[in-house]
């Protein structure tokens, strides 16, 4: 076996490996209560694809990424409260969220028509199938209007990192200034459960967790497939060198706008999930601290490797809920993140999948030494 | 023959400054022609202009026959020009075959690059120009990792994959030992009449070795066109660029 097919059945062991345990954990890990925390980790897992495939392939450092994720999360929030028992109980004929009761102008209809300024926006909501598209179109059509302006216009690097990060603020103001439709900083809260041919998802059962895991791995195989196309060897090579791209015939602000859509709209399919599973939309999911801690999650893992992203935001979820309900941490998990961000950044540039290569790498070299010294010994002995 | 490139009264004014200004050629199809001139002549700026990266203030740019002024950089590319730069500008962080494999470029549209591998008469093109370039034993090195000689021979074999007709090539024995700068001479020779190509260069037992007519610029402006024997006795030439030494 040579060193590149070493490297390419090790590749896609861990593929294998991974998403036998993802879909097989149910099996052995029978609380609840945990599988629904794994199933929320699991999320963040595509949201560290959505950042490789933006970040480590396309050289696009989206510190915005919660926008989409946020947006996503909001759309299928927006069906599942209308699907709410209390939206039912408000006195009207369609349903109603209850907050909007709260922030009524006096004398205001109790209709979801008209009951606050703009709460119409909410009326195709009452299809939970509106939410549910609507929670990968918004999110797909905002980034394919906002990459086609700053890739056309050839911003990169830095540049698309401040864009992008002021733009998630502005949304996050925009809706906690829009109370009476969005609830502001309290968010949506009090969801129904998602319900697909009257079954009931609700968060603590199997089948939930499974919406969660088939999704990943369904994305994780599906955007492997995209960064093995030629597309994606081709949105390499523009991250690389754009110019040299440009003078080969390629427009490469399509295929930046391409990869940074696709980023997007896992993103906000990411997000519907949360929603799924954790019942709830907040304004915090675009607060920046959210935006960045994806692009942590992505580095430690390996921002040039999708499945090493996915698997560093779950491992460091999974040791923060850890460490933070040990007294101890609490306070200190914040610091001891930064920490290992720093250090990964200085020391392992290519994160876990980096180190993960280097030993397969490494296990190649002495295999392949050990047989020469075997040769060199058997020579003497014809 | 058929002209492959017309410059016609090509000008660029940057702020006052003409670097390019009123410079008017043809190059026929399958020709080589070696650009010439001292320090600030106009040549890059030149190749700039028919490349697209700078826009032109004035004059066209004809590429067989169709006006391809002022064209966005990946149009005048498809439309066949391919251009290897003074710096070597290759993919560093991808394989010697990767970079070939992106150079396969007649189809250069998002939505039909989404498929796996490649039509069989690309991949012989590639190995084609992987025999004329010598990158065998390289093909799975990151480009970044090879000499100077290696990664300009990359870019050249690069442009041949991607089938520019016409081939602008910018200083391509820049830093190179004498056996790098015979063996480049040596491709640039083979490619000679399948592809019309165009070269700036200040080696002059290179530009010996390669030319056949020699274009001479000076101060943005042509000076003096003819076959290489000619122009190094033109005494306008030796005056403006050649210095009272004569050729060296």
């Amino acid at each position: 076996m040579t060193r590149t097919k070493l490297f390419k059945y090790g590749d896609w062991g861990i593929y294998i490996l991974f998403i036998v345990i993802v879909l097989g954990l149910p099996l052995v890990m029978t609380d609840v209560f945990w599988l629904n925390r794994i199933a929320k980790y699991l999320v963040y897992g595509m949201l560290g694809i959505a950042i490789a495939l933006s970040w480590g392939y396309a050289g696009i450092l989206n510190l915005g990424q919660g926008l989409f994720f946020g947006l996503g999360a909001y759309m299928v929030a927006m069906s599942l409260k209308l699907q709410s028992y209390t939206s039912l109980q408000q006195g009207s004929d369609t349903p109603v969220p209850d907050f909007m009761l709260w922030n009524a102008e006096p004398g205001a209809p109790t209709e979801l028509c008209c009951i606050t300024s703009g709460s119409w926006l909410w009326l195709p909501f009452q299809a939970q199938w509106f939410g549910m598209v609507m929670a990968i179109v918004l999110p797909v059509i905002l980034a394919l209007v906002l990459s086609s302006a700053i890739f056309r216009l050839r911003v990169s690097g830095v540049y698309v990192a401040i864009i992008t990060l002021a733009l998630v603020l502005l949304v996050r103001l925009l809706i906690i200034d829009a109370q009476p439709i969005t609830n502001g900083f309290n968010g949506l809260t009090d969801l129904g459960w998602l319900t697909i041919g009257g079954f009931e998802f609700d968060p603590y059962l199997v089948s939930t967790y499974y919406i969660v895991a088939v999704s990943i791995c369904v994305v994780l195989l599906a955007t492997r497939w995209l960064v093995s196309t030629r597309a994606g060897l081709i949105l390499q090579s523009t991250r690389d060198d754009p110019n040299r791209s440009r003078y080969l015939g390629y427009d490469v602000a399509a295929y930046q706008v391409f990869f940074f859509t696709v980023s997007a709209g896992i993103a906000g399919f990411a997000g519907m999930l949360y929603v799924i599973a954790a019942e709830f939309a907040s304004p915090s999911f675009l607060d920046i601290t959210f935006s960045i801690s994806m692009v942590v999650w992505a580095a430690v893992g390996g921002r040039s490797s999708l499945i090493g992203a996915a698997i560093g935001a779950i491992l460091i979820n999974t040791i923060e809920a850890t460490a933070s309900e040990t007294e101890m941490f609490r306070e200190a998990w914040k610091l001891i993140i930064g920490v290992i961000f720093v250090a990964v950044v200085l020391y392992m540039p290519r994160g876990l999948a980096g180190l993960a290569r280097d030993a397969v790498g490494l296990f190649a070299q002495t295999r392949d030494s050990g047989k020469t010294r075997t040769a060199r010994s058997g020579a003497p002995a014809e | 023959m058929a002209a492959a490139l017309t410059i016609d009264g090509l000008e660029v004014d940057f702020g006052g400054f003409k670097a390019v200004d009123g410079m008017t050629t043809v190059i026929d199809e399958g020709e080589l022609r070696v650009v010439l001139g001292p320090n600030g002549a106009g040549k890059t700026t030149l190749m700039d202009l028919v490349s697209g990266k700078t826009p032109s203030t004035a004059g066209e740019v004809r590429l067989f026959g169709k006006e391809i002024t002022n064209w966005p950089e990946h149009q005048i590319a498809r439309a066949g020009v391919g251009r290897k730069f003074q710096i070597p500008s290759v993919f560093r962080d991808l394989t010697v075959r990767d970079n070939l494999n992106v150079a396969v470029s007649h189809e250069p549209r998002v939505f039909r690059n989404l498929r796996l591998g490649m039509a069989a008469a690309d991949r012989s093109r590639i190995d084609e120009v992987i025999a004329l370039t010598g990158l065998e034993p390289v093909l799975d090195t990151i480009a970044g990792d090879l000499s100077h000689g290696q990664m300009q021979w990359l870019e050249l074999g690069m442009l041949i994959t991607q089938q520019a007709r016409v081939i602008l090539l910018d200083e391509p024995t820049a830093g190179m030992t004498q056996a790098e700068t015979a063996k480049t001479a040596d491709i640039i020779l083979r490619l000679k009449g399948a592809h019309t190509i165009l070269v700036v260069e200040h080696d002059m037992a290179f530009v010996r070795k390669i030319a056949e007519r020699v274009t001479v610029m000076h101060m943005g402006k042509l000076l003096a066109e003819g076959p290489m024997a000619r122009i190094e006795q033109d005494p306008a030439v030796r005056e403006a660029y050649l210095g009272s030494g004569g050729v060296h």
